[in-house]
C-alpha cells in the first residue's frame, strides 16, 4: 500500500491543535503508513511546497500571506481538513470582529512594528473549500484518530451535527443550564468533546463552535438567557467568543430582543 | 400475591443484604436539585423520597453508549463484544419507570430480541418503591401509577416501614433469605397502605380523561401550539435522553489507526436532532424543528398494542429537565382544549413573528 | 443461528455490473454454502449490508427468490458507505444480515394480473417482484411493467428488459420503458401514470406495485383509481435510513399517534389504505 502523505500547516493560532496531535502516542502507528511531508513541529525536513494527500490546517486566516499559503495548500492537497476553532470559526481572535482593525492592532501591538500586513481574523473556509472539520479548542485526539482511520480505509469521517447536551446526558451529568441558571452553551455547541466542561460542573463556552446545518438555535437559547436576566450585550458577548463569524448569530438574537415581553 | 412487612428499623439491613445479589444501584442526590441511580456503597445515602432521576433506569439495560462489534476490516470478520454481565440490583424504581421497562421490553424483547439489552435485563433485579407525585407527575392519566408486575419486590411506604409486594421467584428468594427482617402484614398496615394510596391519588395535579388525546393530536396538526412551542425548543434532545421509553439509537463504525481494525458502536439518539429523519441523498423526512418537535409528541402518545398503554408513562422528566421550560403536559392539555376552551383556537395575527399571543395569557 | 439479531454473515461479490453512472448491480453469494443454498426472502424485503469500519446500509433485494444460491443488490452511489461499496470487485467480501421487512404479499396475488410501476431507483425492489412473477409465470395473469426514469441513461435494467421484450410479449407480459425529461431519447417519453392506460391488466383483478420518488405517488394513485384499479390491491415499498432493520433504532419511525409505524418492520411494503391513514409515510 502506498503511504499517505500528510501535511500539517499553521496559520495564526496558539499551535495548541498541532501540539495536541504531535503528543499522541498513537501517532507512532502511523509511521509505516504515512509520510509526513510538512509538519514543522515534528519534522525539521518539512516543506510547504510538497504535494500531500491530506492537509490539516490550524489557525485563522489573519494576514495576506496566509491567504496565499492556504490557496497553495488547497492546490497541492487532495483533502483539506480545517483543524480547531481558529481554522473553522475564526477562533477567539474573531471575538472582537465588530471592532476596527486599527483599534485591535493598537491593543495588541501598541506602537510595535511587525513584518506582515494584518487583517481581521477569518475562518479558512472563507477562502478555500474545506472538506472536513475537526472541531474544538483544541480538537479531541479521538476525532483526529477517527478521521485518519477513515481515510486509511478509503472512507471519510461523518460530520457531527448534534449538540453537547446529548453527550452531557449520556454521561449522566446534571444540567447546569437548568440547575444553576448559568449561560451554558451546550445546546448550540457541536458535540464530540464528551461534554468535557459540564462534566466538571463548568458551563460550556462553546469552544467547538455552533452546530452547523442551520440547527444552532441561538434565538431559543438567548430567550432562555434573557429569562435568567442576561442582557442582549451579555448574551452576544458570550455566544460570540467562538461564533463571531456565524451569520445567524446577531440576526437571531436581535429577533428575540425585538419580541418584547 | 405475597405480602410481607419490612419494619422501618430493618430497611438498611435489608438494603445491605441486597448487595449479596450483585452491585446495588439506587437513587442518590447527584447535585443541588437532581437525583440519579448510582452504584451505592453506603446505603444511608439512598434517597427514598426522590422526585425523579435525570437518567431513566433504561440506562442499565440499554446502555447510553455501547460497543457492538469489533471488526477485522481486511478479513471482513467481526466479533461480538457483549461483556459478561454480572447480576445487579436496581433499588427504588417508581411505578412509572417499571412500566417504562415493560414498554422497552415490548420493543427490545420482541421477535428479534436485542441481545445487548436482553442479557442485562435477565441479570437485573428490580425493586420498586412507592412515591408521592409532584406537580410534574401525570402517571395517573397514563394508567401507569401502580405497577402490577415488572418488579421482583415493590415497597409501599407505611408510617413505620414498608408493605412489600413480592412479584417474582427471585423476590421470594430475597425475602426468604432475610426472613428475619420481615414481619407479617397487620390490619393496621392495610389501613395505612390504603391511606397512602388515597393520599397519593389525591395528590396528582390533574384528574381528567385523556382518552381522546391520540385522535386530537393528529386532528390538530395545524394547531398554533406547534409553532409557538417548537420555536422555544433548543433541540438539545434532553426530552429524549431523559425519557424512560425513548429507545432510538445511532450506530457508527470507528476504524482504528492501523487501517485494519475497528469497532461498531451505538449511542442513544434523539428525534429532535437533524439527522434522525435524514436519508441518503440528503432528503430529510423531518426537515424542520417543528416537524421534529411534533414527532416526539406523536410517538409518545401512540398506542402500544401489547400493553394497551401509550408510550409515555407520565414520569414528567421531559418537562422537568427541559432547559427551555416547555411543558409536555400543558401542550397536550392545550391540544385537548383543557388549557384554553376556545375552539377553534384563536390565532393572533402576530404568529409566528412573536409567537406568544395564543393561549390568552400574554397580551 | 446467532442469538444476536445484529449478527452478520460473510458474502462474496461474484460479479459487478455497471448499470448507470451512479448505479451498479452486485451479485453476492454467502460464503457459508449451507446459508447460500437455503437463504430465501420475499420480493420487497431488504438486507443490511456492512462494509466493516465504514458502516451499514439497508438495500432492497432486486433478484428473484426463486433463483437460489445468490442474491443481487442494485446500489446507487449516494453516501459514504455506498461510495465504498461501489469500489468492490469480484472476490471481495462484505457482511450481510437479513432479510428484513414484510415484503410484498405475492402469495395472495396468485391468479391476479400484475401491474408494476417503477420510477428511478424504484425499479430495483420491483425488479424482484417482476422476476419472481416471471419465474412463477403460471401463478399470474397478464403482467405489465412500466419502468421510467428522468433520462435514458438513468433507466435501470433497460437492456435487460428490452432483451426479453419479444419473448415476454408472447407470454402476455408487456414492458413499457419511458423517460420523463430526456429530449434526446428515441424511445417513449412520459410520466408513469400516462402509460397505465396501455397496461394489459384487468383493473378489477390486478395487484399493483408502485415505487419511486415521493412526489410521483399521488398522480399514479389518482390515475390508477380513475381507471378502476382497486385501492386494496395497490402496494408501495418505501425507504428510510434504517440502522437496525428490526424495529428498534427508530430512524424509520413514521406516522401519528394512531398509526405509529416502523418502516423496517411494519413495511417497507405498505398498502394504499396504510398510506392514506398514515400521514408522513410518503414524504
Amino acid at each position: 500500500m502506498e503511504k499517505v502523505r500528510i501535511g500539517f500547516y499553521a496559520l495564526t493560532s496558539c499551535y495548541g491543535c498541532q501540539l495536541q496531535f504531535a503528543m499522541m502516542d498513537e501517532i507512532v502507528q502511523l509511521l509505516d503508513k504515512a509520510n509526513i511531508e510538512c509538519w514543522f513541529m515534528v519534522d525539521r525536513d518539512s516543506d510547504e511546497e510538497r504535494e500531500v494527500d491530506i492537509a490539516f490546517i490550524e489557525g485563522s486566516v489573519s494576514t495576506q500571506e496566509e491567504i496565499e499559503l492556504i490557496k497553495k495548500i488547497r492546490e497541492k492537497a487532495k483533502i483539506v481538513i480545517a483543524v480547531g476553532s481558529c481554522a473553522i470559526h475564526g477562533g477567539v481572535q474573531s471575538w472582537g470582529k465588530d471592532k476596527e482593525l486599527e483599534e485591535l492592532w493598537k491593543t495588541v501591538y501598541g506602537d510595535g512594528r511587525v513584518k506582515f500586513e494584518p487583517k481581521m481574523a477569518e475562518p479558512v473556509e472563507n477562502y478555500i473549500k474545506v472538506d472536513y472539520k475537526l472541531y474544538g479548542c483544541p480538537p479531541e485526539k479521538k476525532d483526529f484518530l477517527y478521521a485518519l482511520g477513515t481515510f486509511l480505509i478509503g472512507s471519510w469521517p461523518e460530520d457531527i451535527d448534534y449538540p453537547v447536551c446529548v453527550e452531557c446526558r449520556l454521561n449522566g451529568n446534571p444540567c447546569i443550564l437548568i440547575e444553576k441558571g448559568e449561560p451554558c452553551l451546550g445546546p448550540l455547541t457541536t458535540a464530540g468533546c464528551d461534554a468535557r466542561c459540564p462534566s466538571f460542573n463548568i458551563a460550556c463556552i462553546g469552544c467547538r463552535g455552533a452546530v452547523g446545518y442551520g440547527v444552532a438555535w441561538f434565538d431559543s437559547l438567548a430567550r432562555e438567557f434573557k429569562k435568567k436576566g442576561l442582557t442582549k450585550e451579555e448574551i452576544l458577548e458570550r455566544m460570540r467568543i467562538f461564533n463571531a463569524h456565524n451569520p445567524k448569530l446577531e440576526e437571531m438574537i436581535n429577533k428575540v430582543f425585538e419580541e418584547g415581553e | 400475591m405475597r405480602y410481607v412487612k419490612l419494619p422501618k428499623e430493618n430497611i438498611y439491613d435489608f438494603l445491605e443484604r441486597l448487595k449479596d445479589y450483585g452491585k446495588l444501584y439506587a437513587p442518590v442526590k447527584i447535585s443541588e436539585k437532581f437525583y440519579d441511580f448510582r452504584e451505592v456503597d453506603d446505603v444511608k445515602k439512598i434517597e427514598f423520597h426522590y422526585n425523579r432521576t435525570i437518567m431513566p433506569p433504561k440506562k442499565f439495560f440499554f446502555l447510553p453508549r455501547e460497543k457492538m462489534f469489533e471488526f477485522s476490516i481486511s478479513k471482513a470478520e467481526y466479533k461480538e463484544t457483549i461483556e459478561n454481565v454480572e447480576p445487579f440490583v436496581v433499588f427504588g424504581l417508581h411505578a412509572c419507570d417499571i412500566f417504562a421497562l415493560k414498554i422497552m421490553d415490548t420493543i427490545y424483547l420482541d421477535e428479534f430480541p436485542d441481545k445487548y439489552y436482553k442479557v442485562r435485563r435477565e441479570k437485573g433485579i428490580i425493586i420498586g418503591i412507592s412515591c408521592m407525585p409532584d406537580e410534574y407527575c401525570f402517571c395517573n392519566l397514563r394508567e401507569t401509577d401502580f405497577a402490577d408486575d415488572g418488579f421482583d419486590l415493590f415497597l409501599h411506604e407505611l408510617p413505620d416501614g414498608y408493605l412489600v409486594r413480592v412479584g417474582t421467584p427471585i423476590g421470594h428468594r430475597i425475602v426468604d433469605k432475610s426472613i428475619k427482617l420481615f414481619e407479617e402484614v397487620t390490619s393496621q398496615d392495610i389501613c395505612d397502605f390504603r391511606e397512602f394510596e388515597k393520599k397519593r391519588e389525591e395528590s396528582f395535579k390533574y384528574h381528567e380523561d385523556w382518552g381522546s388525546l391520540r385522535y386530537l393530536l393528529e386532528l390538530e396538526m395545524e394547531h398554533p401550539m406547534w409553532d409557538e412551542q417548537s420555536e422555544l425548543c433548543l433541540a438539545c434532545g434532553n426530552c429524549n435522553t431523559t425519557c424512560p421509553t425513548c429507545r432510538c439509537y445511532e450506530v457508527q463504525d470507528i476504524p482504528n489507526l492501523d487501517g485494519d481494525t475497528g469497532v461498531r458502536i451505538r449511542r442513544w439518539d434523539s428525534c429532535q436532532l437533524r439527522s434522525h429523519g435524514l436519508v441518503a441523498g440528503n432528503h430529510n423526512f423531518r426537515p424542520t424543528k417543528r416537524s421534529r418537535f411534533m414527532n416526539r409528541y406523536l410517538c409518545k402518545n401512540s398506542y402500544n398494542e401489547k400493553l394497551g398503554l401509550s408510550y409515555c408513562v407520565g414520569c414528567g422528566r421531559c418537562t422537568y429537565f427541559c432547559p427551555a421550560g416547555i411543558s409536555f403536559v400543558k401542550n397536550l392539555r392545550t391540544i385537548m382544549g383543557l388549557e384554553d376552551k376556545s375552539c377553534p383556537p384563536e390565532i393572533s395575527e402576530e404568529i409566528p413573528k412573536r409567537g406568544f399571543a395564543y393561549g390568552g395569557a400574554k397580551q | 443461528m446467532s442469538d444476536n439479531p445484529y449478527a452478520l454473515e460473510k458474502a462474496k461479490v461474484l460479479r459487478v455490473y455497471d448499470l448507470t453512472e451512479t448505479e451498479k448491480l452486485f451479485l453476492f453469494r454467502f460464503e457459508n454454502s449451507e446459508i447460500a443454498e437455503n437463504w430465501t426472502f420475499k420480493p420487497g424485503q431488504f438486507v443490511q449490508l456492512t462494509i466493516p469500519g465504514v458502516g451499514e446500509v439497508p438495500i432492497s433485494i432486486c433478484s428473484s427468490p426463486m433463483r437460489k444460491g445468490f442474491f443481487e443488490l442494485c446500489i446507487r452511489r449516494i453516501g459514504r458507505v455506498t461510495t465504498v461499496i461501489h469500489r468492490l470487485k469480484p472476490g471481495d467480501t462484505v457482511l450481510v444480515r437479513g432479510p428484513y421487512g414484510n415484503g410484498f404479499p405475492v402469495d395472495e396475488w396468485e391468479g391476479m394480473d400484475l401491474l408494476i410501476i417503477a420510477a428511478g431507483l424504484g425499479t430495483a425492489p420491483l425488479r424482484s417482484v417482476f422476476l419472481y412473477a416471471m419465474d412463477n409465470r403460471w401463478k399470474f395473469g397478464n403482467i405489465t411493467f412500466i419502468n421510467t426514469a428522468r433520462y435514458g441513461k438513468e433507466l435501470l435494467f433497460y437492456k435487460e428488459l428490452e432483451a426479453i421484450r419479444d419473448l415476454a410479449e408472447a407470454e402476455n407480459v408487456k414492458i413499457i420503458q419511458s423517460v420523463t425529461r430526456d429530449k434526446e431519447w428515441k424511445g417513449l417519453k412520459g410520466r408513469p401514470q400516462q402509460f397505465i392506460v396501455e397496461a394489459n391488466t384487468n383493473p378489477k383483478k390486478t395487484a399493483v406495485t408502485v415505487c419511486g420518488p415521493p412526489r410521483m405517488y399521488r398522480d399514479v394513485f389518482e390515475t390508477l383509481i380513475n381507471y378502476g384499479y382497486r385501492p386494496e390491491n395497490i402496494y408501495v415499498t418505501l425507504e428510510r435510513r434504517m440502522k437496525c432493520g428490526i424495529g428498534k433504532c427508530g430512524h424509520c419511525n413514521v406516522g401519528t399517534s394512531t398509526s405509529w409505524k416502523y418502516i423496517c418492520k411494519d413495511g417497507p411494503v405498505f398498502g394504499y389504505f396504510d398510506i392514506v391513514s398514515t400521514p408522513g409515510l410518503l414524504d
